[in-house]
């Protein structure tokens, strides 16, 4: 009998992990892919050997490669373009690290109230999640980014939109900024040569701006696991977890186990209630199943993953709400034309975002050319010249949206892929009882029936299509300011990169899953602390930080209400995950 | 007749007598006409998957010329991409046997209805056409296990001939390849859209429970095709070594847009953006 098992090493889950460890809570962190253990053994930074979201190391799929990809069924044009093994997603995610927007949180009283999403507000206040969020941005850490060639055309860019230049961690209004990012900023060579002798830790220390945070972060050279720069969970959190002992006076390390994909949750009836005890999960090596029990289980598999697993087992669902209201920032992306050097390929890949509160962001996209010809393909606009599929928006940008193929790709792409500038359009997308995860009528595969991600990119509510076309003009004007001689807009169908609020938390029994505490309603000691969570889309901006700072507050709760603990967010002092007890304690 | 006209328009029947060199798919051997119609189908997902991968990256080749924009610097072809489509599409897109085996089996049953160009004069012997009928048939009934490029393929074709009747005949063995840029872009078009037609067709023809879900997976797979192909046209796949796990050779997608990564870093650092380090509340 453990004390708490959590359910997949993302971006959450091992926040949960890292802090009951550090309490001394007997702790299994159960991951359903590999643990990359030795990255520079098994990682190259090439693009199809890392992101071919059906062979890459940085798939969603078992760790044995020659082995398919694991099976969603979705229903339209989209791509859920998730990440397993030990970090999850944040393996290839840019390490972006803004706030949520206030306005949609409970108690807001703003001007521009009317402007979010309200119905499906946090059951808390913004306030009441700042001491989190303060607590993992020094945990990460969190820290301002350093500019590149691309960060300095944005800015020219941004400079001339008419809104001020943003100084606080809290965004206020409409303005524009350096990332706050969990990346290590660049010291002593890093950032400075090209030369991989001189890029050896220490002598070179954080970014060393190779440009591959979407390949997996493996930087400097010979840097301890928690010396990386990018902070994904698999640098920071995990290693913590693992080590508790070493750096937390109470602290006891957890346990890890990849290549454990969980099938069940097993609850029992007690005093009247349903109760968590335990979770059943499948060696992805030997087939094997095996099953602990614990005091509390957290379900942390992500957006798509959680409520199927919840399905699968059977759970309850009185109210229909599990799965339901998956939002995923209805993503966009817009790409400038430059007739000089814009570095898009290198240095931490986003580092400059605008925040329009209220609309959503937009943020620096900077690409290798196989994704980047990705991302121009990308399109639920059809093909440009050719077909709109019904869509086809005009704008400032040149022509109507669409795929960009062909011809015309290679003479986008043979300016230069330095010689371009993508922006991403973050929209603050509304909670939509429709989009949703269920259960799919494909035949089962061995961890039972598979997820079917329902997001019709056509039935948005008519404020999250306004957010959207909003932000493409304020990219597109950028872009210009900034520069660019032509402009595509790629109208892309759903991108599930940026996925939450499917187990959603929420003020109202009729339209949540989770109570304030992220407990679920209907089944006792069983949480959730992954993106599926978060009440709402946070308005735009990137999710991770927030879902950690939530996580954060529910291994609080947890550790009060069940174990009889005391909070130490407020008044404790955090451990940075780079300190050196850590790296010794990973040797 | 429904049926030699499905095998004619699809390409399997022509492909099934061309002489030609066998790689990918083909696997297992059995009953003279089922294997007939395995070698048929390889040779066709090839050629099929060349039409595609022109589509999104022409070059200097022969089916870039088809399509009417050939292009001096190299392209998909030379990238590989034919042989990285029919790699990722039958090992890795986890599409399970009880999926693409019931759709191949709804376009085979189904396709005879949809009002597709006669064979021509010419075309494969009626011969040639029986014995494909009568393995793929074989093939179907017994449950064998069908990768699915070839099922995309078979699409493509028969999209194909429909948006353009005479692409039945011509150079290649796939009526996909054969098609002008315009016309690749309108079986997209179609199988966006998706094409009613065919959905109404392969629903029909489709057991429970997979029945009602063409429509997502024609949208699904259009789209997949596309963004596939781009990512593999552009990436180093043709020339990675994976035993050594270091390049052969410069990418073909690099030379095309100047890329040269530096493995470990760029001496990119252009300081802080009004020199400040830190921000608080």
């Amino acid at each position: 009998m453990r004390d708490v098992i959590v359910v997949g090493a993302g971006g959450g889950g091992p926040v949960v992990a890292k802090e009951l460890a550090a309490a001394g809570l007997d702790v299994l962190l159960l991951e359903a892919g590999a643990h990359h253990t030795d990255p520079r053994a098994s990682w190259t930074h090439y693009e199809n050997d890392a992101n071919n979201p059906l062979t890459g190391f940085l798939r969603f799929g078992p760790s044995d490669r020659s082995k398919p990809a694991w099976l969603r069924e979705e229903p339209q044009n989209s791509y859920v373009l998730q990440v397993a093994g030990v970090g999850g997603t944040t393996q290839h995610y840019y390490g972006n690290s803004p706030r949520a927007f206030r306005g949609l949180f409970a108690g807001y009283e703003g001007p521009d109230r009317d402007a979010y999403d309200t119905e499906h507000a946090f059951p808390f206040p913004y306030e009441e999640l700042v001491p989190y969020y303060e607590w993992v941005e020094a945990t990460l850490p969190v820290q301002t980014a350093a500019m590149g060639t691309k960060e300095a055309v944005f800015f020219r860019g941004a400079e001339q939109l008419g809104i001020p230049v943003q100084t606080t961690k809290d965004t206020l209004h409409a303005s524009y900024r350096p990332q706050e990012n969990a990346i290590l900023q660049p010291g002593g060579t890093a950032g400075r040569t090209t030369d991989p002798a001189r890029l050896h830790y220490p002598q070179a220390t954080g970014c060393t701006y190779c440009g591959f945070c979407l390949q997996g972060c493996m930087e400097p050279i010979r840097a301890p696991r928690n010396q990386f720069a990018k902070r994904s969970t698999d640098n920071s959190y995990v290693p913590m977890a693992l080590t508790a002992a070493a750096w937390s006076p109470q602290g006891r390390n957890a346990t890890l186990i990849p290549d454990a994909f969980v099938v069940k949750v097993h609850t029992e009836l007690r005093d009247g209630e349903t109760v968590a005890t335990g979770v059943t999960w499948r060696d992805g090596r030997t087939g094997e199943r095996h099953r602990e029990d614990a005091r509390v289980v957290v379900l942390a598999g992500g957006a798509t993953e959680t409520p199927r697993l919840w399905l699968n087992s059977g759970l309850p669902n009185p109210n229909g709400w599990v799965g339901r209201g998956y939002t995923d920032h209805f993503l966009d992306g817009v790409t400038g034309l430059f007739d000089e050097d814009t570095g898009s390929s290198k240095g931490p890949s986003s580092a400059a975002r605008c925040d329009f509160p209220g609309r959503g962001a937009l943020e620096g996209l900077g690409l290798p050319p196989a994704m980047q010809a990705f991302i121009m393909a990308l399109s639920d606009s059809g093909i440009r010249g050719r077909y709109a599929n019904g869509r086809g928006m005009r704008g400032p940008w040149d022509g109507r949206s669409g795929r960009v193929l062909g011809p015309e790709l290679k003479d986008a792409l043979g300016n230069g892929v330095n010689r371009l500038l993508n922006i991403l359009i973050l929209t603050g997308d509304d909670v939509q009882r429709r989009n949703r995860v269920l259960l799919s009528a494909f035949p089962p595969d061995e961890h039972g029936a598979v997820p079917k991600v329902v997001l019709d990119g056509r039935a948005r509510t008519r404020r999250t299509v306004g957010n959207r076309e909003f932000l493409a003009r304020k990219a597109t004007e950028l872009l210009r300011r900034a520069g660019a001689r032509r402009v595509y807009r790629f109208d892309w169908a759903p991108l599930l990169l940026h996925v939450h609020s499917s187990m959603r938390m929420g003020r109202s029994a009729a339209d949540s899953v989770l109570d304030s505490d992220a407990e679920s309603r209907w089944v006792r000691r069983l949480y959730v602390a992954d993106n599926s969570a978060l009440a709402n889309s946070l308005g735009g901006p990137n999710p991770t930080l927030t879902t950690q700072a939530l996580a954060t507050r529910t291994a609080e709760k947890i550790f009060i209400e069940h174990f009889g603990g005391r909070p130490w967010v407020r008044d404790g002092n955090p451990v940075v995950s780079t300190d050196p007890r850590i790296s010794r304690a990973l040797r | 007749m429904d049926r030699r006209a499905f095998l004619t328009a699809t390409g399997l029947a022509g492909a099934a007598t061309a002489p030609g060199p066998l790689t990918g798919v083909a696997r297992a051997a059995g009953p003279a006409d089922s294997a007939l119609v395995l070698r048929a189908l390889t040779r066709l997902t090839a050629d099929t998957m060349s039409g595609l991968a022109v589509f999104v990256l022409p070059g200097p080749d022969a089916y870039s010329r088809a399509q009417g924009t050939p292009r001096r610097e190299p392209g998909a072809i030379e990238a590989g991409v034919p042989a990285f489509l029919v790699d990722a599409l039958n090992r890795y897109l986890p599409f399970p046997d009880q999926v693409a085996v019931p759709l191949m089996r709804a376009l085979v049953q189904g396709a005879g209805s949809l009002s597709l160009p006669a064979p021509r004069e010419g075309d494969a012997q009626a011969g040639t056409v029986r014995r494909v009928d009568a393995g793929l048939r074989r093939l179907l009934e017994n449950d064998a296990t069908i990768p699915l490029a070839p099922v995309v393929a078979l699409l493509l074709n028969l999209e194909a001939v429909r948006v353009d009747p005479l692409a039945v005949g011509g150079p290649f063995l796939s009526p996909f390849a054969r098609l002008r840029y315009a016309r690749k872009a309108r079986v997209f078009q179609l199988l966006e859209g998706p094409d009613p037609t065919l959905v109404a067709i392969l629903d029909r023809h489709l057991p429970e429970p997979l029945r009602g879900s063409v429509s997502g997976l024609l949208k699904f797979l259009a789209g997949a095709l596309l963004e596939l192909t781009a990512l593999g046209s552009y990436s180093e796949w043709a020339v990675f070594d994976p035993q050594t796990r270091r390049l052969r050779g410069r990418p073909v997608g690099w030379r095309i847009c100047g890329y040269t990564p530096s493995a470990d870093g760029w001496d990119e650092h252009r300081g802080y953006y009004q020199g400040r380090k830190q921000v608080t509340g």
